[in-house]
């Protein structure tokens, strides 16, 4: 099993791909860092100088009540050092774990689309043991990313943090949650991307797929679920119920506060997306072992 | 396991409605290369690939040294396939696709290099997968069969692609290596090739076996008496004398008769007594391309 991960990570190394992995993971952090900093030192202020900024040198007393309000909701929400924290320890997140995803996909699909499929179970003809090592090297690579991800936003946002006088708040439990959580979101999308890969043997096909089911989902969700309380059950648990599509119950287990109002606790999510994983996988696993390869 | 034996019993194969495989029985010998001969379509690759566990057969079994290739403990040390010439990654290099092959066997690396250099690759080490040429890439995967010094060669078309002067030197090489008592299964549909190249042979079409044997042994059976051409001032005196042998004569032009039935020395013997000139007396064997044809005409290749 130790030879099967080790041959996984030098394949991948000798090939052009975690170039590109690790390249866009870090972009997609410094971009999402620079958002998260702009947005975290507006809403760090004291109110009157958030609204001062938010009414782009017009006077503030002249502003709709229903605009004040909103600001203040707003500011509310995200006048913690705690929460900015936690989001900035986390930036590049939305893309980092697409980014998991896709390489747990292109791990087992690319074995097809460059057809290295007979030489690897020629070399080891248990193909169980071929997905396990795939699952194993997955969240080994998804873990690398995250801590590549962490340590930028990290250093910058301590830097950050530090000038606008909170420390680093890497003492608050919930700060280091969020970290933690993100690793586990990272790992989860890995193991997900291999039994989905598995499934979906077309490398287009299963990319594609993934990248809209986590993009669009969400949002594909809230709307179905949207309608179905209107229309069809009244009750809020059906709202709850969205947590069943995989990107909601991501965001649900990252995220410490509510995701939407009648969001289930955070370890719903988290188990939510962990059946995704360990299903997809073990559906995936059983599709290839009696497949025939030629 | 020194001498290793493959041995295939009652495959079958069927996907659908069609029967790729149909109850194939045959033994590939240790110390032999073994041509596996069929027109395309008829069921060769299919059959290579479950008896390397890639395939799940229908029915029957395949077995080398007595067991199924998914219960070899090592594999690759006990057999080196090369199925088809593209199965590296495009993008790396062959040094590396060989040291990937390597870690997962648990050889030492240095087994990459001294495979290259077997199959003369190594000035082509470090480039990348997609510029190899066919030849280059049938090479590649020759190597890779070598990683683990095994016992049994399993070939799918190794010619194809492979310029004379290659399919020469693969001549070479697995003949060397059934000398060293290793068994070698090569599939072709390139008969002449295979003449030169094979002690046996396995002989399918349409999924089924035709003829299994030595190569002599198989021609013979089928392509009947080899033929002597004789070359005479006196045709008509001759044809009667080796009639009177027993022998078919046919004239084939001025001065030359084509005799099945009687040896090239019987022929010899037989002018002498009668006192016949010979300018030329040559026997001619059966080829195996007019057996091939023989034993599988009428075995539509499309099913």
């Amino acid at each position: 099993m130790t030879r099967l991960v080790r041959a996984e990570l030098f394949k991948l190394r000798t090939t052009s791909l975690w170039w590109l992995f690790a390249g866009a993971t870090l972009i997609s952090t410094a971009v999402m860092l620079a958002v998260n900093l702009v947005q975290a030192h507006e809403l760090l202020q004291p109110f009157d100088k958030f609204v001062a900024l938010h009414a782009h040198g017009r006077n503030v007393a002249q502003m709709p009540p229903e605009f004040l309000n909103r600001l203040r909701g707003e500011w509310e929400l995200g006048h913690s050092a705690v929460t900015q924290a936690a989001t900035i320890f986390t930036a590049g997140q939305l893309i980092g774990v697409l980014l998991a995803c896709l390489l747990g996909i292109v791990l087992i699909t690319s074995e097809f689309h460059q057809q290295t499929a007979t030489t690897t179970f020629l070399f080891t003809p248990h193909r169980g043991a071929v997905i396990a090592a795939k699952l194993v090297t997955a969240v080994i690579v998804a873990a690398a990313s995250w801590l590549a991800s962490t340590v930028l936003a990290l250093v910058v946002g301590a830097i950050f943090l530090g000038s606008e006088g909170y420390g680093t708040q890497l003492g608050q439990w919930g700060v280091v949650r969020a970290i933690l959580l993100n690793l586990a979101a990272y790992a989860i999308w890995a193991v997900f991307g291999v039994g989905f890969g598995a499934l979906i043997r077309s490398q287009l096909a299963a990319t594609v797929a993934a990248t809209v089911l986590y993009l669009v989902g969400a949002a594909a969700a809230s709307g179905v679920f949207d309608l179905l309380y209107t229309y069809v059950i009244k009750q809020d648990w059906i709202l709850t119920a969205q947590v069943i599509v995989p990107s909601v119950a991501s965001t649900v287990m990252i995220s410490p506060t509510k995701t939407f109002d009648q969001s289930p606790a955070q370890w719903v999510g988290a188990a939510v997306l962990l059946g995704y994983g360990v299903v997809t996988a073990l559906a995936g696993t059983r599709l290839l072992r009696t497949r025939d390869i030629s | 396991m020194d001498d290793v034996r493959i041995d295939v019993s009652g495959l079958r194969k069927q996907y659908g409605d069609v029967v790729a495989v149909d109850g194939l029985s045959f033994t590939v010998e240790p110390g032999r290369v073994t041509g596996f001969l069929g027109p395309n379509g008829a069921g060769k690759t299919t059959t290579l690939r479950m008896l390397l566990g890639l395939v799940t057969p229908t029915a029957g079994s395949a077995t080398i040294g007595g067991l199924r290739y998914t219960d070899l403990a090592e594999p690759t040390r006990i057999v080196g396939a090369v199925l088809e010439a593209s199965s590296a990654h495009k993008g790396r290099t062959g040094r590396n696709h060989l040291r990937a092959c390597c870690i997962t066997a648990g050889l030492p690396r240095a087994r990459a290099d001294a495979v290259l250099d077997l199959v003369g690759l190594l000035p082509a080490a470090d480039r990348s997968f997609k510029g190899y040429s066919l030849g280059m890439r049938q090479r590649l995967g020759i190597a890779t069969a070598m990683l683990g010094d095994p016992r049994v060669l399993i070939l799918d078309e190794p010619a194809n692609g492979l310029d004379p002067e290659g399919i020469r030197w693969m001549r070479e090489l697995l003949q060397g290596l059934a000398a060293e008592g290793r068994t070698v299964l090569v599939s072709s549909h390139l008969l002449s090739e295979m003449q030169a190249l094979a002690d046996d042979v396995v002989i399918v079409a349409a999924g089924k076996l035709m003829r299994q044997g030595p190569v002599a042994e198989v021609l013979s059976s089928v392509g009947g008496d080899a033929r002597v051409h004789a070359r005479t001032p006196e045709p008509d005196k001759l044809s009667i004398a080796l009639r009177q042998f027993g022998g078919t004569v046919t004239p084939e032009g001025p001065n030359r008769l084509c005799v099945t039935g009687m040896a090239a020395e019987a022929v010899g013997d037989a002018a002498l007594a009668a006192g016949i000139a010979l300018h030329q007396l040559t026997t001619e064997q059966p080829d195996l391309e007019d057996v091939f044809l023989d034993l599988t005409q009428a075995k539509a290749a499309i099913r």
